[in-house]
C-alpha cells in the first residue's frame, strides 16, 4: 500500500484522501460496532459457551461437528437454500412488475401506492399472526374464499409440502416495500431516451427491453443482493408461525441458530453457525458481483 | 407532443379523439387491475380491522364474520387506556427523527465516496461494508450490549440513535447504485468550473438524489418504528419505550387480547402510511423531470 | 485492540455526559427489579407492592422495570451473558440462567421467617433448589388441567367428565361432544409430548442416569402414549394442528376456541380459569386423564425468582426478594391481583377458596409434578426437540397406527445423539 501511495500523483493522492474522509463515518462505526462483536463471535466459535459461565476453548470441534455430524445443520441449509431459490426470483420479478404499475402517471395513484405499501408496514409478529389466521386450513378466510369458487385449499403452514411456499407467499405479499426501491430507480431514467426510442419506432415492449431494463440494472442488482441476504436470513415467520415444522419443512438456518443460541444456550456452536452463514452469503454475493460486470449498466462508467 | 407533424384542424381533432380514447381505455384497465390487486393486498388488513372491532371472544365464532355484530369502537379507547400508547408513539417519533437525521448526514457522504472517488482498497472496503449486513443480528446482541454498557449508554436512547450516524449499509449501497447512474460529465463540468469534491456532492449530486433520499426517509421511519429487539435490550424505563414494545404488551402470558392488539397495531401504522403518502411525490418525478441531457 | 479502545474513548467524549454524577445521597440503595405484566399480577399491583416495600424499608429504593412477556427472555439472556446490566432481582424462569443466580442457602438459613417449609414441597424441590443450592424462591402456582364448557356439554347432552376419568374416556367423550358441522371440537391435546399424559403412561424419554434412550424412548409405555395421541387425532374430534398452534399459548390449548364454544374440553391453566369467570362462561375443571394403575401427574409450575450473582447489594436484594416472594408479597399480589400463592397458609386465605373451581384447582396441585423428573434432567428439552418429528408425523396422520413402534425406532439414533451431545454440556 505504501508503494502505491508513493507512486500516486498529488492529485490522485488528494482524491484518495478525500475518499477515506468520505468513508470515515462508516469506518468509525465499523470499528466500534462491528469489528468487536464479530471478533468476539469468531473467538466464541472455537469455544463451548453456555452464556452463563466462562467459555471453554475447544478448537475446531464446533466446525467439525457442523460439517461431519449434524443432520440439523444440513436440513436447515437445504430448507434455506430452497427458500432462496424459490422466493428470490419471485420477489424480484413481482416487485418490478408492481413498480411499473405504480409508476403509471394516472390520477389517484397516490392512494394505490399507499395501499400496496401497507403489507410491508405492519411489523413481523403482527403480520405473522395475521397470516396464521388467514391461512387456517378449515376456518381461515383464504380457504373459505377458495371453497366458494370450488377449490379445495391446501393445509398451508400445516402441510410439509405447502409450508415453505406459504412462507414465500407471505414474503411476496410484502413486495410493496421493494417496489418502492424500483420506483426510485425508474425515476432516474431520462425521459429523452424514451423519446429517442419512440422516434426510432420502438414499441412499448421494445422500449421496456431496450431502455427501461438496461438503465434499471443497477437497481435490479441492488435488489438481487439485498433480497438474497434477506432470504438467507428468513427467521420471524418461522419463529412465530411454524417453529420450523411441520417435519422441519421450514427449519430455516437462522431458526436453528436462534434455538442453539437462546434456547439451548450453545452460544459457541451458534457463533460458528452464524459465521458459516455469513460466509455462505458473502460467497454468493461475490459471485453475483462478479457476474454483474456483464449485465449491470452504469451510465457513469 | 406531435411537434414534427403538420396537422389540419380536422386531423388534429381525430388525433386527439383517438388519443383520449386510448388514454381512457388505458386508465380504466389500469384501475381495474389495481383495484383487484389492492383488494387482495388488503384482505389481511380488512380482517385486522374487523377483528379490532369485535368482542374479545367473538373473534373465533363459527362461521367467521367480516362485519361484527356490534361495533366495539371502545376497543380503541380501551387499548389506549391500558397502556400509554400515545406516549410510546411520541418516543418512537423522536427516535425516527434522530435516525433520519443520522442517516441523511452519513449516507450521502459515504455513498459518494464509494461511487465517485478513487482510492486503494475501495472494492475490498465495499465488500466489507456489504458483509456487515450478512452477519445475523442476534450474534452481536451480547457483545454490543457490552460496548454500550461501557459507554454508559444503557437506558438511554443513544444505542438506538448513534449507529445511524455511521451509515446503514443498506442505504449506502442503494445510494451508491443510484449515484453511479448519474452521468460523470456533470461532475467533470463542475470541476472545470472550479468546484471542489464536496461542492460537487452537495451542489450537483445530492439535488439529483431525491428518490433514494426519500427511500432512506421512508425506510428509516419504518424500521425504527417497528424495531423491537434493540429498544427492548437497551431501555429499562417504561416511559422511554417505543411503540413496538408497547404493542407487545397486548400479548400476555396466557392469552392474547386479539381485538385490542389489532386495534393498537392499526393505529400504530397510521403515521407510517401518512409519511409515505406525502413522501411519494418526491419518489416519483426525480431526475427525468429535471431533464438533463446526457 | 488498543485502537478499538481509543475509538471507544473517543465516542465517549463525543457523547454528552448523560449519566450525571451519581448523587449517592444518604445510604439509599437502589435495587433493580424486572418483571412482566400478567393476568396474575398487573403492572399497577407490582408498582404498589414496590411502594409498600419501600415504605417499610426507607433505605432501599426498588426500581421496577416491566417488560413484555415476549421480550423478557432475550433481554435477560443478553444482560446475564454480557455480565452487565442484569437486574438485582428478577424471575429466573429459564433453568439455563441458574448458574448466574446467587446461592441463597446462607440467607435462608439465617432467615427466621422463611424456609423450605414455607412453600409447597413440590415447588420448593423443583423451583428453588438446583444442584444442592437454593437458586431462588418460587412465586405463585400454576398448573395445566382440563377445563370443560358446561354449555357445550349440556347442548350436546353429554355427561361431564369426572376426576377419575381415563385417557380412554377422554377420546370417547371428545367424540361424543364434537360436531364437525358447526366446527366444534371435542377435546384438544397437550401441545408437547412428555407432559402430564406421557408421564401418566409411565413414558420417559431416557434413563434416569441420562445415559441411554434405549428401553425408554422405544418402550411399551411410550408407544402406548403415542398410540393414544394417534387415536385422538384419528377420532376427528380434536382441533387441527393449525388451530392448536394459532391459538395456544405457553403450552396450553386454544383458549379462544374454548371461550367461543367451539372446543368442549381444553388443556388450560389458572389464568384461563380467571378469564372464563370474567367472561361468564360456565365451566368445570378436571385433572388431565389418568392411565389406570399408573401414578398420576400434573404439569404444574411456580416461577423461580432470584437474585443475580453479579448484584452489588445482595443483602438489600434479599430483603426485597423475601418480601416479594414471601408471605407478605404473595398475599399482596393475591389481594391486589390474581396470584395464587405458592405458600399453603396464604393460599388458604383465597377469597373464593370454597368455590368448585378453586377446590378443583387445589386438588390438581396435590398430584405428582412432571417437573420432578424434568428438572433433574437438564437435557430433556434438547432431546425432546431432536425427536419432535415423531409428534408431527402422528399429528399430520402421516403414519399408521401400527407404524408407531417402528417410527420410534427410526428416531432412536437422533435421540441418543442429542443426549450424548448434551450431557457433557449440561450434566445428566
Amino acid at each position: 500500500m505504501v508503494s502505491t501511495w508513493r507512486n500516486m500523483s498529488p492529485r490522485t493522492r488528494r482524491e484518495a484522501l478525500e475518499g477515506y474522509l468520505a468513508l470515515l463515518p462508516w469506518i468509525i462505526g465499523f470499528l466500534a460496532f462491528t469489528i468487536l462483536p464479530v471478533g468476539i463471535s469468531i473467538y466464541l466459535s472455537f469455544t463451548e459457551w453456555d452464556i452463563m459461565t466462562d467459555p471453554k476453548w475447544i478448537g475446531l470441534d464446533n466446525y467439525e461437528r457442523m460439517f461431519t455430524n449434524d443432520p440439523l445443520f444440513t436440513q436447515s441449509l437445504k430448507v434455506t437454500g430452497k427458500f432462496v431459490l424459490f422466493s428470490l426470483p419471485l420477489k424480484i420479478i413481482l416487485g418490478l412488475a408492481l413498480a411499473l404499475l405504480l409508476n403509471l402517471k394516472v390520477p389517484g395513484m397516490n392512494f394505490y401506492r399507499t395501499v400496496f405499501y401497507i403489507p410491508a408496514v405492519i411489523s413481523g409478529v403482527a403480520v405473522s399472526l395475521m397470516w396464521m389466521w388467514l391461512l387456517q386450513p378449515d376456518t381461515g378466510i383464504i380457504n373459505t374464499l377458495l371453497d366458494q369458487v370450488g377449490i379445495k385449499g391446501p393445509n398451508w403452514f400445516w402441510d410439509p409440502d405447502w409450508a415453505l411456499p406459504s412462507v414465500a407467499l407471505m414474503s411476496v405479499w410484502k413486495v410493496g416495500g421493494s417496489a418502492i426501491i424500483y420506483l426510485a430507480g425508474l425515476q432516474n431514467i431520462p425521459q429523452h431516451l424514451y423519446e429517442a426510442a419512440k422516434i426510432d419506432g420502438a414499441g412499448r415492449w421494445a422500449r421496456f427491453r431496450r431502455v427501461t431494463i438496461p438503465l434499471l440494472t443497477p437497481t435490479i442488482f441492488f435488489q438481487l443482493v439485498i433480497e438474497m441476504i434477506d432470504s438467507f436470513k428468513v427467521f420471524t415467520e418461522a419463529f412465530v408461525i411454524t417453529q420450523g415444522g411441520p417435519l422441519k419443512a421450514t427449519f430455516f438456518y437462522l431458526l436453528y441458530f436462534y434455538q442453539e443460541a437462546f434456547e439451548n444456550f450453545n452460544m459457541g456452536y451458534a457463533s460458528a453457525l452464524a459465521l458459516v452463514l455469513t460466509a455462505i452469503i458473502l460467497i454468493s454475493t461475490v459471485i453475483l458481483n462478479y457476474t454483474s460486470k456483464r449485465w449491470v449498466f452504469y451510465e457513469s462508467e | 407532443m406531435s411537434q414534427n407533424s403538420i396537422t389540419t384542424p380536422r386531423h388534429r381533432w381525430r388525433n386527439d379523439w383517438w388519443l383520449i380514447t386510448r388514454k381512457i381505455i388505458g386508465h380504466v384497465s389500469a384501475y381495474v387491475i389495481m383495484t383487484a390487486l389492492a383488494l387482495v393486498f388488503m384482505i389481511p388488513l380488512l380482517w385486522m380491522l374487523s377483528t379490532s372491532l369485535k368482542g374479545r371472544w367473538e373473534i373465533f365464532a363459527w362461521p367467521p364474520t367480516w362485519i361484527p355484530e356490534t361495533f366495539h369502537w371502545e376497543n380503541y379507547q380501551e387499548a389506549f387506556a391500558k397502556y400509554p400508547l400515545a406516549r410510546f408513539m411520541g418516543n418512537s417519533a423522536f427516535l425516527v427523527v434522530m435516525n433520519i437525521i443520522g442517516e441523511l448526514v452519513s449516507v450521502p457522504l459515504i455513498a459518494y465516496g464509494f461511487a465517485r472517488l478513487r482510492f486503494p482498497y475501495k472494492k475490498t472496503l465495499f465488500m466489507l461494508m456489504l458483509s456487515t449486513m450478512m452477519v445475523p443480528g442476534h450474534i452481536k446482541l451480547i457483545p454490543l450490549y457490552n460496548v454500550f454498557s461501557r459507554l454508559d449508554m444503557i437506558d438511554t436512547y443513544w444505542p438506538l440513535i448513534l449507529p445511524s450516524f455511521f451509515g446503514n449499509p443498506f442505504f449506502i449501497f442503494l445510494m451508491v447504485q443510484y449515484i453511479r447512474t448519474i452521468p460523470r460529465e456533470l461532475d467533470e463540468a463542475a470541476r472545470i468550473d472550479g468546484a471542489g469534491t464536496w461542492t460537487i456532492l452537495y451542489r450537483i449530486i445530492l439535488p439529483l438524489c431525491r428518490p433514494p433520499l426519500t427511500v432512506i426517509i421512508v425506510f428509516t421511519f419504518l424500521w425504527t418504528w417497528n424495531d423491537f429487539l434493540q429498544p427492548l435490550v437497551y431501555l429499562n424505563d417504561f416511559n422511554k419505550y417505543p411503540i413496538a414494545i408497547g404493542l407487545a404488551f397486548f400479548r400476555g402470558r396466557y392469552s392474547v387480547e386479539w381485538n385490542l392488539f389489532m386495534a393498537a397495531t392499526l393505529v400504530s401504522i397510521i403515521p407510517i402510511l401518512i409519511i409515505y403518502f406525502f413522501a411519494q411525490k418526491h419518489l416519483i418525478g426525480g431526475i427525468s423531470s429535471i431533464g438533463i441531457k446526457g | 485492540m488498543k485502537f478499538v479502545r481509543t475509538i471507544l474513548v473517543l465516542l465517549v467524549l463525543l457523547t454528552p455526559v448523560v449519566s450525571a454524577v451519581e448523587v449517592s445521597a444518604q445510604d439509599t440503595v437502589t435495587i433493580e427489579w424486572w418483571s412482566v405484566n400478567s393476568e396474575e399480577y398487573s403492572e399497577e399491583a407490582q408498582r404498589a407492592l414496590a411502594e409498600a416495600f419501600m415504605a417499610e424499608h426507607p433505605n432501599i429504593k426498588v426500581n421496577l422495570t416491566i417488560l413484555p412477556e415476549s421480550g423478557f427472555q432475550d433481554k435477560m439472556t443478553t444482560t446475564l451473558g454480557a455480565g452487565e446490566g442484569a437486574p438485582d432481582v428478577a424471575f429466573f424462569w429459564d433453568t439455563n440462567w441458574y448458574p448466574q443466580a446467587l446461592d441463597l442457602t446462607a440467607y435462608i438459613e439465617a432467615d427466621p421467617d422463611l424456609g423450605p417449609e414455607t412453600y409447597f414441597e413440590g415447588f420448593w424441590k423443583t423451583r428453588a433448589v438446583w444442584q444442592d443450592k437454593v437458586v431462588g424462591l418460587p412465586l405463585g402456582v400454576g398448573a395445566n388441567f382440563v377445563m370443560y364448557n358446561k354449555d357445550v356439554f349440556d347442548a350436546a347432552g353429554v355427561a361431564y367428565p369426572t376426576d377419575d376419568w381415563t385417557t380412554e374416556d377422554f377420546i370417547r367423550i371428545a367424540s361424543e361432544v364434537a360436531d364437525p358441522d358447526i366446527k366444534r371440537w371435542g377435546g384438544d391435546r397437550p401441545r408437547d409430548a412428555y407432559r402430564a399424559i406421557w408421564n401418566n403412561y409411565g413414558a420417559f424419554l431416557y434413563s434416569d442416569d441420562s445415559t441411554t434412550v434405549d428401553g425408554y424412548f422405544n418402550s411399551e409405555a411410550n408407544i402406548a402414549a403415542y398410540t393414544w395421541l394417534w387415536d385422538l387425532v384419528a377420532s376427528g374430534a380434536t382441533p387441527t394442528p393449525a388451530d392448536i398452534e394459532i391459538l395456544g399459548t405457553e403450552g396450553t390449548g386454544p383458549v379462544d376456541l374454548f371461550m367461543a364454544g367451539r372446543l368442549a374440553m381444553a388443556t388450560l391453566n389458572q389464568g384461563h380459569m380467571l378469564n372464563a369467570i370474567e367472561a361468564g362462561v360456565p365451566f368445570g375443571i378436571v385433572p388431565e386423564p389418568q392411565v389406570p394403575g399408573n401414578e398420576r401427574y400434573v404439569n404444574a409450575w411456580s416461577l423461580t425468582s432470584s437474585i443475580w450473582a453479579g448484584t452489588e447489594h445482595p443483602d438489600e436484594a434479599y430483603e426485597f426478594l423475601s418480601y416479594w416472594v414471601g408471605p407478605e408479597g404473595q398475599r399482596f399480589l393475591m389481594e391486589n391481583g390474581n396470584l395464587f400463592p405458592s405458600i399453603p397458609e396464604v393460599l388458604a386465605e383465597y377469597e373464593y377458596a370454597d368455590q368448585d373451581y378453586a377446590q378443583a384447582f387445589f386438588g390438581v396441585l396435590e398430584l405428582k409434578q412432571v417437573a420432578e423428573w424434568k428438572n433433574e434432567h437438564p437435557c430433556f428439552g434438547t432431546v425432546n426437540r431432536a425427536v419432535s418429528d415423531v409428534w408431527d408425523l402422528v399429528e399430520l396422520g402421516e403414519i399408521g397406527r401400527d407404524e408407531i413402534a417402528s417410527t420410534l425406532n427410526d428416531y432412536m439414533d437422533d435421540a441418543q445423539a442429542a443426549l450424548d451431545e448434551c450431557v457433557p454440556r449440561l450434566g445428566g
